[in-house]
């Protein structure tokens, strides 16, 4: 700024209006970022960006890790050795146990620990009970398979001098070159590099130290001079090591310095996605500076982010740190199992094969930087190379996701708070009487007596009960929130229990910790416990939490945990856990263990469910890997605005491609009042959430789909029914995630990895294995969508069979009462289509099946359905089909492709026996049908005598843009059984 | 009441088509019948021009455009405008309200094709569970017409008698309405006659007032100069000042003490405030309000009250007598020897002392009209003849104000809106109250809304009564009968009640339904501080307003 005397007023005044304005703007709009820390104001972020820097601009830079060839054995799928570390300003060095796994499933993992803290050789500052060790145990809470050693890994004797060579994978396709000095890993699928590792030499495994209050000047020798320099520029600057100070809160930091990091690139490689959970765009952005790029690394800290905002690398309240890139044809990815507070670095850098060919043949290399505060360098390699391979090896370690109930797939409804139990039953009563189908409501924190989990406000809930009775009646469930923060108030029989059981979480000092949340003062149950989760195992029995019927359900909130007056809004990073592992090293598992012990509680409440329980269903709001063996989880508190309903789109979808797809957003916003377009365009997009939840905050206004009017109502109505109609597809989609972990909603670059073009899109997405390709209208008053269509198969307009083919771009009209929903030719879509009050209710009712005719002439699909709420399918209760039209025989088929029959499979078919297929709708029918009147209808196992019957065939011939369809009228076969219908 | 009318009329229809037809199909209402009548061919009900073989009808698959086809199944149950459209289903509309329940014991109805067959018995709907007859999931829904019509009709002959009960007691409302306005009417008649006495009294006195001032300044003025009587003025001056001093310290003081103690209840508030709020809530009101606090908390406050002072301003505000000063004893003191001179009068002749006092009179009224001598008017020296003579002059004035204050107040409620046949006005400042939760609510008709404690703690209002409007509302109707039902219902709200911590002032919507008590139903907080209450009385219990044994009051069957 320019100060000349005389206009210098003027300026201050006018700036100073324009600092007050912008404080009367911001508080509405954004978060409260300096709640949380940047990578800045984090020490060892801080450290390791600076170290990568000095790495980065000086060419001399040598990385000072190295394997000792002495120490390399490979025994068995597995490669030890140690890894030496140059301590500057010594001739010390420091020895680093690595271990190199292979699986049989594909998957490389490389672990690199400290021996002195494997021995417990260090001293801990101010007289601190924590453990010695780096954090080993994040395995035992995140990984449950794939961890079989690879019998047929072995070393390639035809190693360059200075490296190690492992051959692994199926049919030895994968390759691991170590590199020995400086230490190094290359991935190779088939000869070609897919992943690096310390290729920039940034890896860092800050060891352990003791405190030296030396003066400031410090004294230089030895002669390493590359390592001598970093050291003066970045790596040694010890402002951080020690106490770290942040919003009024300090961090004891016993251990002194002790993150890890590790650079991996990804050569040739445009796309990354994952690190869930952030608002920006499927595809990361780079993250140090320029145009429309970060300027803060990816933050994964679970956190309690009031109002976040949108487009940011800012953390949230769950943390996934696995992440796949994408080029054409070829997708690979990394898990880097951590559950300390992480950064992650992204750049892209464009290099030419050859500088004449300008551009042509240019690739791009995209390089990560991973920066963890504590615990191991653990990482887990999936080479692909397809998307599917990546997350179902992924999938396979970190568990499938729950096979869900039935009814936690359909609508509920939420709102903080229903006040009373008349309130619910009112709003229960009133969708009958509107004819919108709910399956569960939900209560907030009001319900309980002074925000003391486990009882119910005598005054308001008097009798829950007769509530969760009336819910019963038409097969609705009741969701109650419970979470880990425990009321310290004298009498309160669950923190009385809690202290003299000594199952809570401690301070630096060993004393139980004591913090603010929505009780006040309170204490927070530590689930790391096994004793603690056994006592919170008994706290959900039905005897226990008195006024809970079977109907009703857990939402585990605030599990960041969530502490008011906490550092960064939760616990302080030097409290303790079990075990004496320091908060620190494993926050952002703290939540997935809550919600687990939560789960446990649920499959045993009483005698008959501990013989026979149905699935738990459990909502979190923080969550790591793993997570998605428990529950579903929703992207918390958005707000009724635009760019969080635009927003909630990518969102879900890296929650897909992260192994967890039971994700959902609060259906109209958490804060503020949306306006109707606004609340009927969310309820259209969240048809499309796997998790759809309509939320709101107490002091919004009442917004259930029945207040809204018309026509508002019914569009919200169409799109509610449009999602029941659709269950059989949801539920079958849900049944493939958790036995593959494929997604649920799927972008565009899983299903066409070909597709470079598409690499990019995230606000259209596929509904399962379907070809249903949706993209809800995310803007105000925009009345159409441009949909892009990869590949160059027919799609129909979902509602009128509108023709469209691809590959291109099209737009579809989107009035407000219609959805951009498209299908794609070649599947054969399952549906319900009688409206009922609840999914429980359409248990029994027939379906309708949709053949959409592509290309080929061919389509198929298949359905799955079981009771939909016990884990009777383990047992064979279920019916699983593959639907199957050819059109050279003009025959539509139903196989089955169930595992083979398990003691309850006949029971249920026997139960299944009433429900029929009813309908059959033909989009795309061949015009040779324009004749035909009936079919031919054959059952296995037919009652009848002659085996084939014939049914009516109704042909609707093109129109316009319209395809031509047909319909089987009421060929009434069994929905388990096979059969054939010839056209 | 309808559904009885209904019932009626349904079972005469019944009767005439049981004679004349066979059985109707599953679901078909009697009014329907005649579309089943044939037993071959089917023609859909709003497009005759679709024809069906009549196998077709009530075969689970939905062929007609308007669903009649199935009067039976929950085959065409998708046919909504409700429901995702798709073609072939696009626009549609059904022809039958829904599955028909004959319920033979009890009151024919009929259940939305959307509950057939769902293995749920809707005995409310559906007494004789016969929209379950698939036995979906094996449900099986017995009859119990008998036990629900039984007590359906029990509760209806309370609900008879109480609306019974209700339309007397409205009646009488309405009566002691009519009677409070007459009363009204009486006394702005008897209000007109007595402002006319007081304007014709106030005209007197004013009258009367002249008279007396114009007497009074005729009096002879004690020459000034006089030493005592300077004194005897400044005696009543620092008297009368005296007395304002102390009278306004007295006040002063008590403003004081009354905004102190509003004061430490304030800070008290406000730092239990910063004790407890939320700080993660990130609120930037309330941030800034803590910081503000804090800052506030941490100036120096000025000095503490001390005690030996107050007791010093207790002495001072003791009246003059008891601090040992009597005013009187000065003032009696007043008669001075220039007194004595001249009552000269007293030693003449009372003839001539007559005439002399006249004459002297009238000189001087010649010499102050003339602007010669000083009128003695001043007003703190005004005589004891005129003060009074003012005093009664303003207090007529007064009460000719309070008549027509009255006037114009009586005229306006004449006016105001107290419902149909002005029935509120008999109700107006009734109170009802009910307990919902923590709190009692409280409805003073045509006054406010009120929550109170029950563990105690200041009342806050929630709104004060503006104006009376009319809603329509479709309720489901308890058994009981104590429900708004269904149709137009006359509304009272009330506005600008105590504002809400981050939310607007509070408000409240009174719904009035039919019943035979004034009673709150219902209470509920619709959004931030915004109420309903659902409220039961007599006084709307007639016309379009409520049941009244005849209107939509009971909720229409079908």
């Amino acid at each position: 700024m320019y100060y000349v005397n005389g206009s210098s007023r003027g300026w201050t005044s006018l700036l100073t209006l324009f600092c007050i304005l912008c404080l009367l703007i911001t508080p509405a709009v954004s978060v409260k970022r300096e709640n949380f820390k940047t990578c800045d104001q984090s020490g060892f972020c801080k450290r390791n960006r600076a170290y990568a820097d000095t790495a980065l601009s000086n060419s001399r830079w040598q990385a000072p890790y190295a394997l000792d060839p002495s120490t390399v054995k490979f025994d068995k799928g597995v490669l030890t050795g140690t890894v030496l570390k140059k301590i500057i300003n010594t001739n010390d060095n420091l020895r680093l146990p690595m271990r190199i796994t292979f699986h049989e499933s594909g998957t490389a993992r490389v672990t690199i620990d400290e021996e002195r803290r494997q021995k417990g050789d260090i001293e801990l500052r101010h007289g601190s009970k924590a453990r010695k060790e780096r954090y080993n145990e994040a395995e035992k809470w995140a990984i449950v398979g794939g961890t079989t050693v690879s019998a047929g890994a072995a070393l390639n004797s035809d190693a360059e001098k200075g490296t190690t060579r492992i051959m692994y994978g199926p049919r030895s396709r994968f390759e691991a070159v170590i590199r020995h000095e400086p230490f190094g890993v290359e991935f190779k699928r088939e000869g070609e590099t897919q992943i690096q590792f310390n290729d920039r030499g940034l890896m860092n495994v800050e060891h352990w130290r003791a405190k030296v209050d030396k003066p400031a000047d410090e004294q230089k020798e030895g002669d390493e001079a590359v390592v001598a320099e970093s050291d003066k520029e970045a790596a040694e600057d010890e402002s951080t090591w020690w106490d770290e100070k942040f919003g009024g809160n300090t961090d004891s930091k016993p251990k002194g310095p002790e993150a890890v990091a590790l650079d991996i690139n990804f050569p040739g490689y445009q796309h990354v996605y994952g690190a869930a959970e952030h608002t920006g765009p499927l595809s990361l952005k780079e993250t140090r500076g320029g145009d429309d790029k970060y300027t803060d690394p990816y933050r994964l800290y679970n956190s309690d982010v009031f109002e976040y905002e949108m487009d940011s690398p800012m953390t949230l309240y769950g943390s996934i740190p696995f992440m796949q890139a994408q080029k054409k044809d070829s997708n690979v990815g990394v898990f880097w199992l951590n559950a300390a507070e992480t950064w992650i670095d992204v750049t892209k850098s464009t290099t030419s094969a050859n500088p004449l060919s300008l551009g042509i043949g240019s690739e791009v290399t995209t390089q990560t930087h991973w920066i963890s505060e504590a615990g191991l360098l653990d990482v887990f390699v999936f080479l692909g190379p397809t998307p599917q391979d990546v997350i179902g090896a992924y999938g396979e370690l970190t568990g499938y996701s729950q096979l869900p109930q039935q009814f936690s797939i359909a609508y509920h409804q939420c709102r903080w708070n229903y006040v009373t139990d008349e309130d619910v039953k009112d709003v229960d009563r009133k969708f009958d009487k509107h004819r919108i189908p709910y399956d569960v409501i939900w209560l907030d924190i009001e319900y309980t007596d002074g925000k003391k989990y486990f009882t119910w406000d005598p005054m308001t809930f008097g009798d829950p009960l007769g509530m969760q009775k009336q819910l019963d009646d038409h097969e609705r469930k009741l969701v109650a929130i419970i979470d880990p923060h425990i009321k310290n108030e004298g009498g309160y029989h669950v923190v009385d229990e809690l202290k003299s059981k000594d199952l809570a979480i401690k301070n630096k000092d060993g004393n139980i910790y004591e913090g603010w949340c929505w009780p006040g003062s309170s204490h927070w149950v530590d689930c790391f416990s096994p004793k603690a989760r056994d006592w919170w195992k008994g706290l959900f029995r039905y005897d226990k939490f008195k006024g809970t019927g079977k109907n009703s359900f857990i939402w585990n909130d605030m599990n960041e945990p969530s502490v008011f007056n906490g550092p960064e809004t939760t616990s302080p990073k030097d409290n303790l856990h079990y075990g004496d592992w320091e908060h620190r090293d494993l926050h952002n598992i703290n939540g997935m263990t809550f919600v687990n012990a939560t789960y446990e509680a649920l499959l045993s409440r009483d005698k008959d469910e501990d013989k026979h329980p149905v699935r738990p269903f459990v909502l979190t709001r923080s969550f790591y890997s793993g997570s998605q063996r428990l529950g579903a989880m929703w992207t918390g508190d958005n707000q009724a605005a635009w760019p969080h309903l635009e927003a909630s789109i990518p969102m879900i979808l890296s929650m897909g491609i992260s192994g967890y797809p039971f994700a959902g957003a609060d259906v109209g916003g958490f804060f503020g009042n949306p306006s109707k377009e606004l609340l009927a365009r969310w309820y259209q997009a969240g048809a499309f959430y796997p998790f759809m939840r309509g939320h709101a905050h107490i002091d919004t206004r009442r917004r259930e789909p029945y207040l809204a009017g018309e026509p508002y109502t019914q569009i919200i109505a169409q799109a509610i029914r449009l999602r029941y109609s659709l269950l059989p597809a949801w539920y079958t989609a849900f049944h493939e995630a958790s036995t593959t972990g494929a997604p649920i909603v799927r972008p565009n670059y899983y299903v066409h990895p070909g597709d470079e073009k598409g690499f990019g899109i995230d606000d259209q997405f596929y509904l399962g294995s379907y070809g249903l390709l949706a993209k809800p209208v995310t803007r105000e008053g925009q009345e159409g969508q441009d949909m892009y269509l990869a590949d160059g198969e027919k799609y129909y307009d979902y509602f009128d069979y509108w023709m469209y083919e691809g590959p291109t771009t099209v737009t579809v009209a989107a009035p407000l009462d219609t959805i951009p929903f498209l299908m794609r030719g070649g599947h054969i879509i399952p549906r319900r289509d009688r409206p009922r009050r609840s999914s429980g209710l359409m248990k029994f009712d027939p379906l309708t099946l949709v053949v959409v005719i592509g290309n080929s002439g061919d389509a198929e699909g298949t359905l799955y359905l079981d009771d939909g709420e016990s884990f009777d399918y383990k047992e064979g209760a279920y019916v699983h089909r593959r639907f199957h039209y050819q059109g050279a025989t003009s025959t539509l088929t139903s196989e089955d492709v169930a595992a083979s029959p398990g003691k309850k499979t006949k029971e249920y078919l026997k139960q299944m026996e009433k429900v029929r297929v009813q309908k059959v709708i033909v989009v795309g029918a061949p015009q040779t049908w324009a004749g035909k009147h009936e079919v031919e209808i054959s059952e296995e196992g037919g009652k009848s005598s002659s085996g084939t019957k014939k049914v009516p065939l109704e042909f609707h011939g093109r129109e316009g843009g319209k395809a031509a369809w047909a319909v089987v009228r009421d060929p009434g076969v069994q929905i388990g059984s096979g059969w054939k219908i010839a056209f | 009441m309808r559904a009885s009318e209904a019932l009626i009329c349904l079972k005469f229809l019944a009767i005439v088509y049981a004679a004349s037809d066979a059985p109707r199909p599953r679901g078909v209402g009697p009014e329907f019948a005649k579309h089943y009548k044939d037993a071959k061919t089917f023609a859909c009900i709003s497009n005759p021009s679709i024809k069906l073989p009549f196998a077709r009808v009530n075969d689970d698959y939905c062929d007609c455009p308007d669903g009649s086809d199935e009067p039976g199944t929950s085959a065409c149950a998708h046919l909504s405008s409700y429901s995702p459209q798709t073609p072939g289903a696009a626009n549609a509309t059904q022809a039958l309200p829904g599955f028909y329940c004959k319920n033979k014991g009890h009151v024919p109805s009929y259940v939305p094709f959307t509950n057939v067959n769902d293995g749920v018995c809707d005995y409310e709907s559906c007494c004789d569970g016969s929209e379950e007859w698939d036995g979906v999931g094996g449900v099986k829904c017995e009859d119990r017409c008998k036990e629900i019509g039984k007590e359906w009709r029990k509760q209806d002959e309370v609900r008879q008698r109480s609306q019974t009960n209700a339309a007397k007691k409205r009646k009488e409302l309405v009566a002691e309405a009519a009677k409070i306005k007459i009363g009204i009417q009486d006394r702005l008649q008897s209000l007109t006659t007595e402002i006319e006495g007081s304007e014709l009294k106030v005209k007197q006195l004013e009258t009367e007032l002249a008279d007396v001032e114009r007497r009074e300044k005729g009096k002879i003025v004690k020459p000034a100069g006089g030493k005592g009587g300077k004194m005897g003025v400044l005696i009543g001056l620092a008297r009368d000042r005296t007395e304002d001093l102390r009278e306004h310290l007295v006040r002063v003081r008590d403003e004081r003490d009354s905004s102190r103690s509003r004061l430490q209840e304030v800070e008290s508030i406000l730092s239990t405030f910063k004790e407890e709020y939320n700080p993660n809530f990130n609120d930037e009101g309330v941030k800034r309000a803590v910081r503000a606090w804090e800052d506030y908390a941490a100036r120096d406050k000025g000095p503490e009250p001390k005690a030996a002072l107050d007791r010093d301003l207790e002495e001072l505000t003791k009246t003059d007598k008891e601090n040992g000063l009597d005013w009187d004893e000065y003032e009696a003191e007043e008669e001075t020897d220039t007194d004595v001179l001249y009552a000269f009068e007293n030693y003449l002749p009372s003839s001539l002392r007559g005439w002399l006092d006249q004459k002297l009179r009238d000189l001087r009224l010649m010499l102050v009209e003339g602007g010669i001598l000083a009128a003695s008017t001043d007003s703190s020296t005004e005589s004891k003849h005129v003060t009074e003579a003012r005093k009664r002059l303003k207090t007529a004035e007064k009460d000719l104000d309070g008549h027509r204050k009255d006037l114009k107040k009586h005229n306006e409620d004449l006016n105001d809106d107290f419902g149909p046949d002005d029935v509120f006005r008999a109700l107006k400042g009734t109170c009802v109250s009910t307990d919902s939760g923590e709190y009692t609510y409280e409805l003073c008709f045509l006054e406010r809304t009120t929550q109170k404690p029950k563990k105690g703690g200041g009342h806050t209002n929630m709104g004060n009564f503006v104006r009376m409007e009319r809603m329509t509302v479709d309720e489901d109707l308890p058994p009981n009968g104590k429900g708004l039902g269904s149709g137009e219902r006359i509304v009272m709200k009330h506005e600008n009640g105590q504002h809400c911590w981050n939310g607007p002032n509070r408000q409240t919507t009174v719904i009035l339904g039919c019943a035979e008590e004034n009673e709150i139903w219902k209470i509920m907080e619709e959004e931030k501080c915004i109420y309903r209450m659902e409220v039961g009385s007599p006084a709307v219990c007639e016309g379009a307003n409520g049941g009244g044994g005849k209107g939509a009051g009971v909720k229409d069957e079908l």
